[in-house]
């Protein structure tokens, strides 16, 4: 055997112990991952330009262009009628003579502001409601009837009667859009609410007295973003494609709205004459609702934190 | 209890009763008849396996579970049942728990600089916010923590940092009593001595009184000055820990004890293991109490099963000696 080395023994460590506390990886910060993660997708970043452009040329166009679709200056020169697409008429000129290109971006804003403002309310009382609902076991007694009774109702009934009833304005559609559509996010959240109010950590707040609120606000809201975003990114294009629906079977926006629906539904017997008028709508109304849904769903994936680990 | 006499009752358990129910029919009593005394600056342990209602118990205390009978005193205050908003304040401002998962009790989305000062924040035990670092800084300081890491998530620490964490947000509160629910059974068993020592050097601190929940006899042993046994929502048997480890009586109690693996194989494997069976043990159930069969030491029983106790102690002083 040979003689053992004195470097080959062990030495006692003398450092200090607070180093071996010291973590080592960088500071993490919640909404840089939920960017470093959204920006590496590369589709994402394609459809966020794609949709940012509709949604800027939506926005200005019109501003510039003016379009009114009462005002129909060429309504009695044929020759301006159904030309097709070409270097001036970019879209081509409708059937009153009037450019397709504004009529369509007019429409694109009309269907943008319905959606979104819809989607707002939707979610802002849904996730309000379905906190409360989530915690409190009164309110749950008399929501879940409200639910029962909303969810077996189709939905396009009551936007239908509603429509009729109270006019076909755009702020009518809106709240025919969204008067109901709250309490299926509502019961959304209140799910998610249950599953995670009774976890360990909320426990601990409660015994460190945290009010209920602010354990909505600090434990239970952060955990549900990308849950929220997820059903935002879902509500969007489907009340898109919810108001062209009710435009095309004729109980949506009246006929002094420009809107994708309506031109869609206006212009669906020239389908064979003169296809453009018809199939461009159509696909600007796919482009935002695609564009849109994988914006959505992509930084609804990037906010959740399970998704930040590299 | 005489051989405590002297000593101050802190929190004291009178016939607890907390039941569970679904609906009118279905009623499951979790805890029945539980009845202890916690004395100012020992350390009172409650073990039991899994489902006797040690969390339960623990739960009540810290009001986290209504209780459907029995009292609850805290430094002669009742404070189970309804409340005012200031009593409750009050129990939480003395009662704090630690609990079993550090990776679940933690909020996983905010900075350890916000765990551990929300009981601050709820309180305005600060005067501005100088103040709130300093004491976030001292409390991180006495676990061993660096202040660096109050701008971490929990999700970056380790089990053993992420518990001290835990037992910081609960020392920052300055209780006078503190529940432990399993605070080590989730951890590495290198840093279960860790955390251990941690609780011990407050409790020599700051005089803290502690209500240690566990089924791990060792640590208990090592850990607790005295040990109630609950099985089946019943405490069946409560004693010095010492005592309770030298002269079990209770059925549960022996096979309880019986269960702690030896260091031994030769031991091991020759150990005949008996596990309790409530029906053929025929011990009491729902006529009995607790009773003190010896001083300090009180076993769950029928009036008729006294004289047969009796007779256990006594063959066990004779074998001791």
């Amino acid at each position: 055997m040979s003689e053992l080395n004195k470097d080959d023994l062990f030495t006692i460590d003398l450092s200090d112990d607070s180093e071996s506390e010291h973590i080592a990886a960088p500071q993490y910060s919640y909404w840089r991952s939920v960017f470093r993660k959204f920006f590496s997708s590369k589709l994402a970043i394609f459809m966020m330009i794609l949709s940012g452009i509709v949604i800027l040329l939506a926005i200005f166009q019109p501003m510039i262009s003016g379009y009114d679709p009462n005002v129909t200056p060429n309504i009695n020169r044929p020759e301006m009628k159904y030309i097709r697409p070409n270097a001036t008429y970019w879209f081509g000129t409708d059937d009153v003579g009037n450019s397709l290109f504004d009529a369509v971006w007019k429409g694109t804003a009309t269907s943008l502001f319905v959606s979104f403002m819809a989607t707002a309310i939707t979610t802002v009382l849904g996730v309000a409601v379905g906190m409360w609902w989530g915690f409190s076991k009164r309110v749950d007694t008399v929501m879940i009837e409200v639910y029962n009774i909303v969810s077996n109702i189709p939905a396009t009934l009551i936007a239908m009667i509603l429509v009729y009833a109270i006019g076909g304005g755009v702020w009518q559609i809106i709240f025919a859009l969204s008067v109901t559509s709250w309490v299926s996010t509502a019961y959304f959240i209140r799910v998610q609410v249950m599953i995670i109010r009774d976890r360990e950590y909320n426990l601990a707040s409660r015994c460190l007295g945290t009010p209920t609120w602010k354990i909505i606000t600090h434990n239970i809201l952060p955990y549900l973003i990308s849950v929220i975003m997820t059903s935002v990114s879902r509500d969007v294009p489907s009340f898109i494609s919810y108001e062209v629906f009710l435009s095309f079977i004729g109980v949506g926006l009246g006929q002094q709205y420009a809107s994708l629906g309506r031109m869609i539904q206006q212009y669906s017997p020239y389908m064979t004459s003169t296809p453009y008028l018809f199939w461009i709508p159509v696909a600007i109304s796919a482009l935002i609702s695609v564009s849109l849904y994988i914006v959505g769903q992509t930084l609804a994936d990037a906010s959740d934190p399970r998704t930040h680990m590299i | 209890m005489s051989v405590n006499n002297e000593k101050e009752v802190l929190l004291d358990v009178k016939h607890l009763e907390v039941t569970f129910s679904n609906s009118k029919k279905h009623v499951f009593k979790a805890v029945k008849d539980a009845n202890f005394q916690i004395y100012k600056g020992e350390t009172f342990a409650l073990v039991g396996e899994s489902g006797s209602g040690k969390t339960t118990i623990a739960r009540a205390i810290i009001r986290l579970n209504d209780t459907s009978d029995g009292e609850i005193l805290f430094r002669g205050k009742k404070i189970n049942g309804k409340l005012s908003k200031e009593d409750k304040k009050w129990v939480q401002r003395n009662i704090q728990m630690i609990f079993q998962d550090p990776a679940a009790s933690l909020n996983e989305r905010a900075t350890i600089d916000y765990c551990i000062s929300e009981g601050l924040y709820n309180f305005h035990l600060y005067t501005d916010e100088a103040d709130r670092q300093k004491k976030v800084d001292l409390a991180l300081d006495s676990v061993g923590l660096l202040p660096e890491h109050k701008s971490r998530y929990p999700h970056e620490f380790s089990g053993g940092q992420r518990q001290r964490v835990g037992i910081a947000r609960a020392m920052i509160m300055e209780p006078e009593f503190i529940i432990a629910d399993e605070p080590i059974s989730a951890l590495d068993v290198s840093i279960r001595a860790q955390v251990l020592n941690l609780m011990n050097k407050f409790k020599e601190e700051r005089g803290l009184t502690y209500m240690f929940i566990a089924h791990d006899l060792s640590v208990v042993r090592y850990f607790a000055d005295r040990i109630a046994v609950i099985h089946n929502g019943r405490i069946v048997e409560v004693a010095p820990s010492n005592e309770l480890f030298h002269f079990p009586i209770h059925p549960y109690t022996r096979s309880l004890l019986q269960a702690v693996p030896m260091p031994d194989p030769e031991i091991e494997k020759a150990k005949e293991l008996k596990p309790y069976d409530q029906e053929k043990e025929n011990k009491a159930d729902e006529t009995g109490s607790l009773q003190e069969i010896k001083p300090g030491h009180f076993i769950f029983m029928a009036e008729n099963e006294r004289e047969e106790y009796e007779a256990i102690v006594k063959e066990m002083e004779k074998t001791a000696k």
